[in-house]
């Protein structure tokens, strides 16, 4: 029903498929001979609907086969749009209007699956499995390759980007610059001759970004792979690239040539224009009116009342080097975080071990290391905003008010966090719900958005604004109602030198005033200007036990479990009466225990698997009572029909939560597409969804903590609470419909939109164990139905 | 820089008029299948919070006149009616539904597995809301019918399931009760929420982002 018959006709550059021949005739470089990957974009335009001005407009552009490109430009260029226009990926995720044609080695663009290889900013964003194995593997099952031949494919790629993790890995384990690596590997796999690179180290630590910049290195020697990369900071790409152009901001190409020759020709003008160009002395930031920061509203506000930040006074300064008064304490903080795994059981890792940083008045405070050592888990522990397991941080118990008085906090990701309609309401937020002076505040906000060039959009809808924007206008409204500090994770990333100047100018000017400041961030410009550096290592987290002992369900596909699931279904309806369905449910007790028991293999029991049913379910039981008080209270006070009713529940739920927790979201697309012959596409967008769903706990998390900071939090009243069940609705499903886009690309960039025919990673095999559980499962049913026929 | 600016609308459209999925029908891109996907995902969660919140209000309402619990019930018709307004394919309505109900099965909720029966049955009714329009209106009116659609079947599944000991006027009456608060609930507050989120940019890739747009343009 959800086939996609007509893909395969689809030219993905609808507007270029039909115009353009590839431009033929031209003089071929040396190079370009007998080689693949050669680029030629012609008379490209592309306008996305709701702009007035066209984005790129009569671009032309050849780029020969195994050159490297390195395209830069100021914020808003239109670097990333030509990087997807290169890739025929324009269209997947927007629309618009497009004219003039791009083609590799003559074909259209995009048309070939694979051709081109396309390497996210945010890593894991083109993520689409769990594991490593079946990640990479994703492009040749969409090309129809052969299982057989699947292995060899998969692990030359991962070779390819010296990724040696065995292929079970869970993608989710991998640091941000391996995650990186396996996207060119997963773009290798379909031996592309075009490898396209959006900003790929911009959210990596130094020693992660050389890596991806070594392998991207070694893959184009290799492979002889024409390479473009988008970057902001130009530098450690000089050496690579033969070739940079840049885009002004209308999108036009103003340079282009040997990349040493162009910034010693345009390298003054290139940094004016923002870019980060090597060489340049650091940009300075903007220093702002000496008014800008002026009496402290907040401090006047709680003046008088208790003290808002109580441990804070226990540490003593003695204890550590810095100067300024403390404002915010996390001490020998250790955090753990946990996940779930197959079975319902969740293994503890630790975010964060041992670790100690200090908001001081005064004072810059960054916070570096590579992704993944906990550098925005400490942050929410400087806010009080995350449960610790050892080490002390600010208290966690203040009211949302106390705690937007004493500190903001911007999130990595604002875009979520948006509660207002313009970009000055969005400004003023934190200072109406505290309820401060109007006018000094407005005067401030108004300040403050013209420093980071915001003014002149003060009345648009912020949930529109660009990326970098967005960041610029969350650091203002973290600040107008000046707060004693400010913790923002990654403020700079995506700003090029203007506005970094101008974000770090707030920032600084806040800072002079008494403000404590502390970022977590990978900016080297940043952490020079910081009074402390806390530096933090991946913490080593104990190896997990490893388990041989499995539950015998365990031994059971997807398919078997979920039919297991609603085979309950008839059991429940068919008991007559409470005597037979307590009969019923216990048949199914005792296929439970024999079901969750394990046989043979040695080592260590899973442990509380009894207690995981049990707490799995407490939903049901509280809807078996209820559904019983409604009987009783309707059926004359009969408690046998109440009783009935209340086993009814029972029976249907009681199998769930036994088998569901067994349901690998992997496993279950395998048997829904081979077992079952569903539409291939449909499945594999529900796996690649259901993989994602871990990650929504920590969006969650996110809204809420952001509300509670920004002073919106804990008010009571239906009004206040449908604001914040609207407020997370809509978070949520920003931030997935964001994911969803993002994905969709890296998706069609692995010939995902054409994939009808595809083939499988892993088998879907039906085993004993599968009819086992199947025919266990209906003995209840039986039992009920038989029951309810008399025969019984 | 702001997206904000004013667009020409590039089809003349008559008022109140939906703009459609691009043809075929059934040339589901990537980007539909990923967005119906996620967004069954965030409703699943949704979904399974509100299972753990509407124990009280449900109750209280039951106490008043049983078959009121259907207003509670409601909010679960929502992820059908939103899918099938934002991607505009046949078939989107009934897969969100489809994969909330996965999702609010994983974590173990009040009823277990039996919520993909109810999924399907709710998902299919919103679904015949969108087909008998011929998958040509996707307005107010559209909403509203495949929010009240997607209740029967599920009603009528729950008369066996949770509500056998009641005498047929109370399952009439859950029934027409179900069916009204789904089309306020599940369709008006469906239209709504999409409105808003491609009133925010978020559906820019779609038909709903498109009208927004084109709403906008001089």
């Amino acid at each position: 029903m959800l086939s996609d018959v007509s893909s395969a006709s689809r030219g993905w550059v609808s507007g270029a498929a039909v115009t353009g021949e590839p431009a033929g005739g031209r003089a071929a470089e040396a190079w370009d001979v007998g080689a693949a990957g050669r680029v030629v974009v012609e008379g490209l335009r592309w306008r996305p609907f709701g702009r007035r001005e066209p984005v790129l407009d009569g671009l032309h552009l050849t780029i020969p086969a195994g050159q490297r490109v390195l395209l830069a430009g100021p914020s808003g260029s239109g670097k990333s749009t030509l990087l997807r226009a290169l890739g025929g990926l324009l269209e997947v995720a927007d629309a618009g209007e497009l004219s003039g044609t791009v083609t590799i080695d003559g074909v259209v663009a995009g048309s070939r699956p694979g051709a081109v290889g396309l390497v996210l900013q945010e890593p894991g964003a083109g993520i689409v499995a769990a594991t490593v194995g079946r990640d990479v593997a994703f492009g040749p099952e969409n090309v129809g390759l052969p299982r057989t031949e699947m292995p060899a494919r998969v692990d030359a790629a991962l070779a390819a980007v010296r990724l040696g993790k065995p292929l079970d890995t869970p993608t989710g384990a991998l640091s941000g610059g391996q995650t990186q690596r396996l996207a060119i590997a997963g773009a290798l796999a379909l031996e592309p001759s075009v490898l396209l690179l959006d900003e790929p180290t911009a959210m990596l630590d130094p020693d992660n970004a050389a890596a991806v910049r070594a392998t991207v290195e070694e893959v184009a020697d290799r492979h002889h792979l024409t390479t473009v990369v988008v970057e902001h900071v130009l530098g450690p790409w000089v050496d690579f690239a033969d070739r940079l152009l840049v885009l002004d901001a209308g999108g036009q190409i103003v340079a282009d040539g040997p990349p040493r020759d162009v910034l010693a020709e345009h390298g003054d003008s290139l940094a004016a224009q923002g870019i980060w160009v090597p060489g340049a002395a650091a940009p300075t930031p903007v220093p702002l009116p000496r008014t800008a920061f002026g009496s402290d509203l907040t401090m006047e506000k709680s003046a008088g009342s208790r003290d808002i930040s109580p441990d804070v006074r226990h540490f003593s300064v003695t204890a550590d080097p810095g100067q300024g008064a403390p404002v915010l304490a996390a001490e020998h903080v250790r955090v753990e975080r946990r996940e779930s795994l197959l079975g319902g059981e969740t293994r503890a890792t630790l975010a964060l071990e041992d670790a100690t940083a200090y908001g001081r008045s005064g004072e810059l405070t960054a916070i570096v290391g590579p992704s993944g050592s906990g550098k925005s888990t400490l942050l929410l522990a400087l806010a009080g905003l995350i449960p610790t397991v050892a080490g002390r941080t600010t208290d966690r118990g203040l009211s949302s008010p106390d705690l937007a008085r004493l500190l903001a906090w911007v999130p990595q990701w604002s875009s979520s966090t948006i509660v207002a309609r313009t970009v000055l309401d969005e400004a003023l937020v934190t200072s109406r719900a505290l309820g401060l002076d109007e006018a000094v505040c407005r005067a401030r906000a108004e300040t403050l958005l013209r420093a980071v060039g915001l003014w002149d959009l003060r009345n648009a809808d912020p949930r529109h604004l660009s990326g970098g924007e967005q960041r610029r206008l969350a650091v203002v409204g973290a600040l107008v109602h000046q707060p004693r500090a400010l913790l923002a994770d990654e403020p700079t990333v995506g700003q090029d030198r203007l506005t970094w100047a101008s974000v770090m100018g707030v920032v600084e000017a806040y800072r002079e005033t008494g403000g404590a400041v502390v970022v977590s961030t990978h900016d080297q410009a940043v952490v020079d200007r910081a009074h402390a550096v806390v530096r933090l290592a991946t913490p080593d987290s104990p190896p997990p036990e490893p388990i041989s002992r499995r539950p015998l369900v365990s031994r059971a596909g997807p398919l078997s479990l979920l039919a297991g699931a609603l085979l309950s279904i008839p059991a429940g309806i068919a008991s007559p009466g409470w005597r037979w369905s307590l009969v019923v449910l216990a048949v199914q007790a005792v296929l439970a225990v024999v079901g969750l028991s394990t046989v043979g293999g040695e080592g260590g029991r899973p442990a509380g698997r009894i207690k995981r049913v049990a707490l799995r379910m407490v939903p049901g039981l509280i809807g078996s009572l209820s559904v019983g008080w409604s009987t009783w209270l309707l059926g004359g006070h009969d408690l046998g029909l109440a009783a009935t009713g209340v086993l009814r529940v029972l029976v249907i739920v009681f199998p769930s939560a036994v088998l569901v927790p067994y349901v690998d979201p992997d496993a279950l697309g395998d048997q829904l597409a081979q077992r079952l012959h569903l539409p291939a596409r449909p499945v594999v967008a529900m796996s690649a969804a259901l993989q994602r769903l871990h990650t929504f706990g920590a969006i969650r998390a996110e809204i809420t903590g952001s509300r509670r900071v920004r002073g919106l939090g804990g008010r009571r009243g239906p009004g206040a609470i449908a604001a914040a069940l609207s407020a997370l609705t809509i978070g949520l499903l920003v931030r997935s419909l964001g994911a969803a886009a993002e994905l969709a690309v890296a998706m069609d960039a692995r010939g995902f939109a054409t994939a009808t025919r595809r083939t499988w990673w892993a088998s879907a095999p039906w085993r004993t164990a599968d009819t086992v559980v199947v025919i266990s499962a209906a003995v209840p049913a039986l039992v009920a139905v038989l029951a309810a026929a008399g025969v019984l | 820089m702001s997206t904000n600016t004013k667009a020409q609308a590039s089809v003349p459209l008559g008022r109140g008029r939906s703009i459609l999925a691009t043809r075929p029908l059934m040339g589901w891109r990537t980007v539909d299948l990923l967005t119906v996907a996620f967004l069954g995902v965030a409703f699943g969660i949704l979904y399974w919070a509100w299972a753990l919140a509407y124990q009280a209000p449900s109750n209280g309402l039951a106490a008043i006149f049983p078959p009121l619990q259907g207003i509670t019930g409601a909010p679960w018709l929502m992820a059908g009616v939103v899918g099938g307004l934002v991607v505009r394919r046949p078939g989107a309505a009934l897969f969100c539904e489809l994969i909330a109900a996965v999702v609010e099965a994983i974590p173990g909720s009040t009823w277990g597995a039996a919520t993909l029966v109810s999924g399907a049955l709710q998902g299919l009714g919103a679904e015949i809301g969108f087909a008998v329009l011929g998958y040509a209106a996707f307005g107010l009116g559209a909403a509203v019918l495949a929010g009240a659609l997607s209740a029967p079947l599920e009603a009528i599944y729950e008369w066996s399931a949770y509500w056998t000991d009641w005498g047929m006027g109370y399952k009439v009456a859950y029934a027409v009760i179900l069916t009204a608060a789904g089309a306020v609930i599940a369709g008006g507050v469906g239209w709504l929420l999409t409105r808003a989120l491609a009133a925010g940019g978020a559906l820019n890739a779609f038909p709903p982002g498109q009208e927004v747009r084109e709403a906008r343009a001089v």
